[in-house]
C-alpha cells in the first residue's frame, strides 16, 4: 500500500468518525444525567437541513454549524418538555422525535436536493500540509478539532468539575440530589439541550464535511449508531473516541468495496453497507459478554423524575 | 392570576385515557393548520386534503383499506409487546424479512404452485418475522443486550439484503435489467376480495387479527401475562410469570404480526419484490400501536386515522403540491399531542386560589 493511499484512507476514517462522535458525545453527557434520548437521528436531520440551508444562502460555514448547533437544540427542547416536564414516557417521546426530524427536514429541505455547496476547507493554512504525513495532522476541518476538543472537555467536565459532579449525581440518584436542593428538572434541561446542540453539529457534518448537498434522510442511521456507541463505550467519553474510529474504519471500508477493485469488492457492496449495524450489534453482544453491560449504566436512565411532595 | 396545580390520581382516569387520542388528533389538526400557514404553506387547504379528502371522497376507501392493513396488524403486535414492556422498534425489519421470505416460496413455487401456495407463503412470512423478532429477544434474554438497538440494527441490515436479493440471486432475467424478481404467479397473489378494486384479502385479515388479539389480551392468561410482567414486574415475579418467556412471546407475536404484513404486502399490493418495498410500514406502526393505545380495538381506529394521513398526503402532494414528507410532521405532531397529554390520564389539573396574606 502507497504512502498517499495509506493517507486517503486516514482521512476517510477520520470524516466518516466525526459526526458518530460529536452526536455520541452529546447523548453520554444526556444519558449521564438519567435521561435516555432516542431522537438524536432526527435532531441530526434537523441540524442537517438547517446548515445545509444557512451555508447554501450565506456561504458561511461557522454561521452554519452555530445556526445547526441551535436547530438542534430547538429540537432537543421539545423532547425536554414532554419527557421533563410532563414526565412523558421518554422512549416513545425520543421515537416520536427521530420522526419528526425525519419529515420536518425533508419538507424543509424540499427543493435543495441536487444543489451543489462549498465543503467547509481545512482549519489551518495550507503551507502546514503540503507533505502528506503533515497532512494526517494538520489537513482536516474545523469540526474534526472540535470533535477531540470536546472528548478531552467532557471528561474534563464530567470528572473534575463541580456542576460535572451535580449532574452525575442526578443521573445517578435523582431523589438525594432533589433532597439536597439540585434541581433535577433544570439540570437535566441543560443535558438535554447540550445533546442537542452536539446532535445538530453532528448532523451539519454531512453536508459541510462529507458531501456538500442535502438528500433526503442523509444521516442514514448514525444517530443510532451513536447512540449504541454510549452504551458500546460504557458512558466514557475516550472509549466512545475509540468506537466512533472503529465505526468509521468499517465504514470506510465500505466505501472502497463500492469502488470496486481490490480484496473488499469479493464481499457484496451491500453486505459492507450493513456491516456498522451489524458490527453494532456483535459490539453491544461482546460487551456484555464481557461483563454485565448495565453495571455502568446511570442508575436513572429512563426513568422520569417526580418529586415527591 | 389563575394558577393549577397538578395533583396525581389515585387511578388512572378512563375517560383521559381514552379522549386524550381523539384530542391529540383535533390538535393536530388545529395546530398543524396554524404552524403551517405560519410557514408559508396553504395550512388550512394541507389539513383538509389530509385529513378530510380521504374520508369524503368515496374514491379514496379502498386505499384506506389498503394502507390500514399492514398498520393495524402490525401496531396489534406492537401493542402487545409494548404492554409487556418489551420495546420492539425494528417491526419494519420483520416485515421486510416476511415479505423476503414470502418471495422466496413465490419464486420456488413458481410454476408449481396452487392452492398450497398462498397458505406456505402466510407461514413463511410470519416465520421469517417472527425469527428475525427472535435475534433481539434471544440476546436480550441471554445476554441483556438492549432490544431497542438490537431490533433497529437489524432494521437497516435487512433492508440491504432485499437489494442484494433483488440485484443479484433473485433478479428477473427477464426484467430489462431492473432489480426487481419476477411477477408472482396468480397463485401466489392475493385474490381481491370486490372484483373491480384493489381491495384484498389482507384488510378482512387485519381486522380479525386485532379481534382475535383483543380476545386473547382480555380474556387469556397469556394476555394477563402479558400486561402484569409490564405493569408490575414485581407481582409478576411473585405471581411465577417469568420475564423471559414474555420477552420470548412479546418479540416472536409482533414480529411474526410484522412479518405476516410483509407477506401481504408483497403477494398484495407488489406483487414482486422490488427494492422499495420497505415503505416504513414498520415504523408508523409504533405510532398507531401508542395512539390505539396498546388496545387492539383501539389500534384498528388508529391504523385507519393513520392511513387517512398517508393517503391524504399524496392527495395534498398533487391537488396543492405538498411534500409527502408533510405527512410524517403531522404524524409525529400527533404522537407529541399524545404523550403530552398522558399526564392528564395520571394527574389531574387542579385550580390553586392565592391565599390572601394577612395584612395585604
Amino acid at each position: 500500500m502507497t504512502l498517499e493511499l495509506a493517507i486517503a484512507i486516514i482521512v476517510t476514517v477520520v470524516g466518516a468518525s466525526t459526526p458518530i462522535l460529536i452526536a455520541a458525545l452529546g447523548e453520554l453527557v444526556v444519558e449521564k444525567s438519567g435521561v435516555l434520548n432516542l431522537g438524536v437521528e432526527g435532531m441530526m436531520l434537523v441540524g442537517a437541513i438547517t446548515g445545509f440551508v444557512v451555508v447554501f444562502t450565506t456561504g458561511n460555514h461557522y454561521l452554519a454549524i452555530l445556526l445547526a448547533a441551535g436547530a438542534g437544540v430547538a429540537t432537543s427542547m421539545i423532547f425536554g418538555f414532554l419527557t421533563l416536564s410532563l414526565s412523558a414516557n421518554q422512549t416513545a417521546t425520543g421515537l416520536a422525535l427521530t420522526i419528526f426530524g425525519t419529515g420536518f427536514s425533508a419538507l424543509a429541505g424540499q427543493g435543495y436536493s441536487a444543489r451543489p455547496v462549498t465543503l467547509l476547507g481545512p482549519l489551518f493554512p495550507s503551507e502546514l500540509a503540503t507533505h502528506p504525513i503533515w497532512r494526517v495532522l494538520f489537513g482536516y476541518s474545523a469540526l474534526v478539532y472540535f470533535s477531540f476538543a470536546m472528548v478531552l472537555a467532557v471528561w474534563w467536565f464530567l470528572k473534575k468539575t463541580r456542576a460535572g459532579l451535580i449532574l452525575r449525581a442526578v443521573g445517578e440518584n435523582d431523589h438525594s440530589a432533589h433532597s439536597i436542593g439540585y434541581s433535577v428538572v433544570a439540570v437535566r434541561y441543560g443535558a438535554v439541550a447540550f445533546g442537542g446542540a452536539m446532535a445538530g453539529i453532528a448532523g451539519a457534518c454531512f453536508p459541510l464535511l462529507l458531501t456538500p448537498q442535502w438528500a433526503e434522510r442523509m444521516t442514514a442511521g448514525r444517530g443510532w449508531i451513536a447512540v449504541a456507541l454510549v452504551v458500546f463505550a460504557s458512558w466514557k467519553p475516550f472509549r466512545l473516541l475509540a468506537g466512533a474510529y472503529l465505526f468509521g474504519l468499517v465504514m470506510t471500508m465500505e466505501l472502497y468495496a463500492k469502488a470496486g477493485g481490490g480484496p473488499l469488492s469479493a464481499i457484496p457492496a451491500e453486505l459492507w453497507a450493513a456491516m456498522p449495524y451489524l458490527a453494532t450489534v456483535v459490539v453491544l453482544v461482546l460487551i456484555s459478554i464481557r461483563r454485565d453491560a448495565s453495571s455502568n449504566a446511570p442508575a436513572c436512565l429512563g426513568r422520569p423524575f417526580l418529586p415527591s411532595n | 392570576m389563575m394558577q393549577f396545580r397538578l395533583e396525581k390520581r389515585r387511578e388512572p382516569s378512563r375517560f383521559m385515557l381514552y379522549a386524550t387520542p381523539v384530542a391529540a388528533v383535533a390538535l393536530t389538526m388545529i395546530i398543524g393548520a396554524v404552524i403551517f400557514s405560519v410557514i408559508g404553506y396553504d395550512g388550512i387547504g394541507a389539513v383538509r386534503e389530509i385529513f378530510l379528502t380521504p374520508l369524503t371522497n368515496s374514491f379514496k376507501w379502498q386505499d384506506l383499506g389498503v394502507k390500514a392493513a399492514p398498520l393495524i396488524i402490525i401496531g396489534v403486535g406492537l401493542s402487545i409487546a409494548y404492554r409487556a414492556n418489551v420495546w420492539n422498534i425494528g417491526a419494519e425489519g420483520q416485515y421486510i424479512m416476511g415479505g423476503l421470505a414470502a418471495t422466496w416460496v413465490a419464486l420456488a413455487s413458481h410454476g408449481a404452485g396452487g392452492w398450497w401456495t398462498l397458505p406456505a407463503m402466510m407461514l413463511a412470512g410470519m416465520a421469517g418475522g417472527a425469527a428475525y423478532g427472535a435475534i433481539p429477544a434471544l440476546l436480550k434474554t441471554r445476554l441483556n443486550v438492549n432490544e431497542i438497538l438490537t431490533s433497529l440494527m437489524l432494521t437497516y441490515a435487512s433492508v440491504q439484503l432485499i437489494y442484494y436479493l433483488v440485484r443479484a440471486p433473485w433478479k428477473d432475467p427477464m426484467g430489462m435489467g431492473f432489480p426487481q424478481t419476477r411477477r408472482f404467479a396468480s397463485e401466489a397473489l392475493l385474490p381481491n376480495i370486490f372484483p373491480g378494486t384493489i381491495v384484498h384479502a389482507g384488510v378482512p385479515i387485519a381486522i380479525i387479527v386485532a379481534l382475535i388479539a383483543w380476545f386473547i389480551m382480555s380474556r387469556s392468561v397469556f394476555g394477563y401475562q402479558m400486561r402484569v410482567v409490564g405493569a408490575a414486574p414485581h407481582a409478576a415475579r411473585y405471581g411465577g410469570f417469568s420475564e423471559n418467556k414474555t420477552i420470548w412471546l412479546a418479540m416472536l407475536v409482533s414480529g411474526g404480526l410484522a412479518g405476516l404484513a410483509g407477506m401481504l404486502e408483497v403477494a398484495g399490493p407488489f406483487q414482486r419484490m422490488v427494492p422499495g418495498f420497505p415503505t416504513n410500514y414498520g415504523f408508523t406502526a409504533i405510532i398507531v400501536a401508542f395512539l390505539g393505545r396498546l388496545n387492539p380495538l383501539g389500534v384498528i381506529f388508529a391504523g385507519i386515522v393513520m392511513a387517512i394521513t398517508f393517503v391524504g398526503g399524496e392527495v395534498a402532494q398533487t391537488t396543492i403540491g405538498l411534500s409527502n414528507s408533510a405527512t410524517g410532521v403531522f404524524q409525529a405532531m400527533m404522537l407529541f399531542f399524545l404523550l403530552a397529554g398522558d399526564i392528564l390520564v395520571r394527574y389531574r389539573l387542579k385550580r390553586v386560589v392565592p391565599q390572601v396574606e394577612a395584612g395585604a
